[in-house]
């Protein structure tokens, strides 16, 4: 015989939950909180990070929440995801690279994360925790990292001087390739001596537009796809390269004499950013999900298949080449005396439009 | 004498014609002679015979599902465009009307527009009206580009019916809706078969436009694409390429020949 | 019983026309109003400006850029004419019985996929691709010095187009071409032309329609192209095409320019296009 609630359970029941609530603290409070959440995740990341094979990186996530699957949209680069949000799409999570993170925070768009609900975020590298901030909050959530430094070819190439420059060299004319980035004018900032290389101003700017304007003649390709960029690289079609530290473990993998050199100007370091949108309706599912991102095995996957950098300390990667190249010893590595960390450009706009020229000169 | 070529003109531009036609399908032949050689880059010296490469592409699901996605959008905006098409081919046709010159002109004109400026123009427009991007932008954008072809296809066939056909349909009693399902269409339908395949072919290639309304899902040429600026897939897809350009030579070459083979059986029975 | 004129006309061209107007005609009207700032859809200030309009005049860069693509497809344009009209005349006035068959041969190629034939020449232009590994594997080259600069180049662009190209602009010249008259060139033979003078006088002339349609068939699109050059092009083989895409894909937004810049191709395609009509023969039903 079926027994029907009474009020008198319903109390009972009532009391029960809030008994357990309080004793189980706060992250009870979120397991809580994360029954009310419902509905798959919604992630907007670059290619080949959700379940076009970047499904290792979020597995945890997905076994710890199958109800919630995350679901993916797509971005080609922080504009184009800028444009997304603007036009109303509304992901949970997104992630562009550190240059932006000062931008979204003021932008409104984002919300900061509470680390204390992550509980990988002791394990990850102070330096990027750090380059995440804002005003004290916590707006990015470090990822995958790497360096931009010069790839060349060494039975081929003997540069001058461990510099930039070589980016610029006349001696090896269609033999270069450039990045498609914007980048590549704070990258002839750094070349040319200036002193705020991502704060340039007009006059500043037209010195570094000009350099690359009259070098673009030698270079070969400007690539946006790094498989492109082994492509051409492998077959011999570029001897010197814009590069990130995986093409050079790529091409040694293929057997080519290359050499990964720091510009003595210095290289620029890049981090990954997990970024947490404003007013989404799934808070707690967002910090699981990045709890699963930066854990140990999916920072050893990134590294092993991808061949970035992995904010976690603990993620080492199987290649000597790769602990190697990525300086994993020195954790200080993504910041001075090291590298520039890339960072806020507050002219954006401005330089944007002064590459697109580059390119079309 | 013949007042157009000599014999020897005749011959050397036989020659030229042969090499033209060795140029272009030389690539399309490398392709297939690649597609089987056992080696994950085309190049010479051969490697060995292989059919690993179209085992592969069989089994690739992503692979297999732009075909899938680019077959179905071809196919709906195909059957748009020619029901569109039909309806414009016959009001050009068959009626009077002062603004003709100007109604072709506009139906023509997706023809001449750069695809690329159609793109941003499509993007621009669902992004005003809040369409978010998906197949269904990518079937509207494919209906607009396909459009002229189908009205290309169909007028001429149109004109060569004898309108008096219609009329005696109407002498007959017949209403003008039976007139078309009974008289007219039948004689047209070589040649609405043909817009169609004309249509189908051109969606189902289709990238330029379709890179900038698509959603997530990939149609066949964005997954080609971008297996082109990534070429660690390139075997399989040299593999796929060599099926798809196959298929679609039969496809064409098939369906002309037996456009003019229906039409002639069909008939004309026009005044000249 | 017969439906009322202009109504059946009006439900006839209606739904096709419509269909243009909303999915054609108002989208390139929304291009022009970004260009003017008049609309825009990014929370930041905009009013009807030429600013974007009068940048694109005074950078030295886009016209550059243009004229540098114009170039480019007037090479390609003029070499796919150059090699179609000679097929074309072959197939039209040699009096081959199989002319259609043949044709249909020639444009087959033209009816494959068009992306899968960059890749075809992408296999074979590569350092290590199919024409170079030929040459070293036949000796002709040693494997240290590759021809390399067949591929990222402008000449591997025009390569491509114009091998995309030539099936198709050969149909229109075939066509004048097969509607000539003959008796015009006989007339002229009997009147002493040799053939030579038969053709510059006589069969060139009347098939000029047929060259400028072939021609204008594949300048228009060749002028706009991006796929192409973004494929096989390189750093050199950049073309307009390229940049209005890149302005609308990687540069942080910059639509306003991006929509300028395409406005001012369509335009140039518009006025070519109304042109050159004048000397198309474009067939319509009487």
């Amino acid at each position: 015989m079926e027994r029907t609630l009474t009020r008198e359970d319903l109390l009972k029941l009532a009391a029960a939950a809030g008994g357990a609530a309080v004793a189980a603290g706060p992250v009870g409070l979120a397991r809580a909180a994360l029954a009310a959440e419902s509905g798959r995740l919604q992630v907007m990341d670059w290619a080949g990070y959700g379940n076009d094979g970047g499904q290792a990186m979020f597995a945890q996530y997905v076994k710890g929440h199958p109800s919630n699957k995350p679901q993916f949209t797509y971005m080609t680069n922080e504009s184009d995801a800028l444009a997304k949000l603007h036009a109303g799409q509304k992901p949970d999570i997104f992630r562009p690279y550190v240059g932006w993170v000062k931008y979204f925070a003021t932008s409104g768009l984002v919300q900061p994360w509470d680390p204390k609900l992550i509980t990988n975020f002791k394990s990850l590298n102070p330096a990027m925790v750090k380059a995440g901030q804002y005003n004290g909050k916590q707006y990015g959530i470090p990822a995958d990292w790497g360096f931009d430094k010069i790839l060349y070819r060494s039975d081929k190439v003997k540069p001058k001087a461990k510099s930039w420059g070589l980016l610029f060299d006349d001696r090896y004319k269609g033999k270069i390739a450039w990045f498609d980035d914007l980048n590549m004018l704070t990258v002839a900032g750094l070349y040319l001596g200036m002193k705020s290389p991502w704060n340039q101003s007009d006059a500043e700017l037209a010195r570094s537009q000009k350099l690359l304007k009259s070098k673009k003649h030698l270079v070969r390709l400007i690539w946006s796809s790094e498989t492109n960029l082994w492509e051409a690289f492998g077959s011999g079609e570029l001897w010197i390269a814009y590069a990130w530290p995986n093409d050079w473990v790529q091409m040694k993998k293929k057997g080519l004499k290359v050499v990964y050199m720091s510009p003595k100007e210095k290289p620029v370091a890049w981090v990954g950013m997990l970024m947490l949108l404003k007013g989404t309706p799934r808070r707690q599912l967002a910090h699981a999900y990045a709890n699963a991102w930066v854990s140990v095995k999916s920072g050893k996957w990134l590294e092993d298949n991808y061949g970035y950098g992995h904010s976690n300390t603990l993620a080492r990667p199987s290649s000597a080449d790769l602990a190697r190249v990525l300086q994993i010893s020195n954790p200080k590595a993504v910041g001075l005396p090291n590298a520039y960390l890339d960072r806020d450009i507050p002219r954006r706009a401005v330089y944007a439009r002064r590459w697109e020229e580059v390119k079309a000169s | 004498m013949d007042v157009a070529l000599s014999r020897n003109g005749r011959r050397v531009l036989r020659a030229f014609f042969v090499l033209l036609v060795v140029f272009l399908y030389a690539p399309i032949a490398i392709l297939l002679l690649f597609s089987f050689n056992d080696s994950p880059v085309p190049a010479f010296p051969l490697s060995g015979f292989t059919t690993q490469w179209y085992r592969d592409f069989a089994a690739n699901p992503d692979l297999k599902g732009a075909l899938g996605t680019s077959a179905i959008v071809a196919a709906l905006s195909s059957a748009a465009a020619v029901f569109l098409g039909v309806l414009a081919a016959i009001a050009l046709v068959r009626r009077r009307f002062p603004a003709k010159p100007a109604a072709s002109a506009l139906l023509l004109a997706p023809l001449v527009i750069p695809y690329i400026v159609f793109g941003i123009s499509l993007l621009l427009f669902f992004h005003a009206t809040g369409v978010p991007r998906s197949l269904l932008t990518v079937v509207i954008g494919h209906i607009v580009i396909t459009l002229p072809y189908t009205i290309l296809v169909l007028v001429p066939r149109l004109t060569q019916i004898d309108v008096n056909l219609e009329e005696a349909a109407y002498d007959l009693g017949a209403g003008p809706f039976r007139t078309f399902g009974w008289v007219v269409l039948p004689l047209i339908v070589p040649a609405v078969l043909s817009a169609f395949l004309i249509a189908f072919t051109t969606s189902f290639d289709e990238y330029a436009v379709a890179s900038f309304v698509v959603g997530t899902r990939q149609t066949f040429p964005i997954y080609l694409y971008s297996a082109l600026r990534f070429p660690s897939r390139l075997p399989q897809v040299i593999a796929v390429a060599v099926v798809v350009m196959v298929a679609s030579l039969l496809v064409v070459v098939g369906a002309e020949i037996g456009r003019r083979i229906a039409e002639r059986r069909l008939g004309t029975i026009t005044p000249s | 019983m017969r439906l009322r004129s202009a109504f059946a006309t009006t439900t006839l061209l209606g739904f096709p026309v419509a269909w243009l107007v909303v999915f054609f005609v108002v989208p390139i009207a929304i291009v022009a109003l970004y260009s003017f700032d008049v609309y825009t859809l990014f929370p930041e200030q905009h009013g009807f400006t030429l600013a974007a309009w009068r940048g694109f005049f005074h950078s030295s860069v886009y016209l550059g850029l243009f004229w540098k693509s114009v170039k480019m497809s007037l090479i390609v344009s003029v070499v796919v004419v150059l090699l179609a009209y000679p097929v074309a005349y072959y197939l039209a006035l040699s009096g081959t019985k199989r002319k259609y068959v043949l044709l249909l041969i020639l444009i087959a190629p033209f009816l494959t996929s068009y992306l899968l034939r960059v890749l075809a020449w992408k296999v074979i232009l590569g350092n290590n691709g199919v024409f170079n590994s030929f040459l070293v594997w036949t000796g002709i080259r040693s494997a240290d010095h590759p021809v390399s600069q067949l591929l990222y180049s402008r000449f591997a662009v025009m390569l491509v187009l114009a091998y995309v190209w030539v099936p198709f602009v050969a149909l229109p010249i075939f066509v004048s071409l097969d509607t000539l008259d003959r008796r015009l060139l006989e007339a002229a033979s009997d009147l002493g032309a040799s053939r030579l003078q038969g053709f510059l006088r006589v069969t060139l002339p009347l098939s000029l329609p047929g060259v400028a349609a072939g021609f204008l068939f594949v300048f228009i699109p060749t002028v706009g192209e991006f796929v192409t050059p973004s494929l096989v092009g390189g750093t050199s083989g950049y073309m307009y095409g390229n940049q209005i895409a890149d302005l609308f894909s990687t540069g942080f937004p910059d639509w306003e320019t991006g929509s300028v810049l395409a406005l001012f191709l369509l335009g140039v395609v518009a006025v070519l296009t109304l042109v050159f009509s004048r000397f198309t023969q474009m067939r319509e039903a009487p």
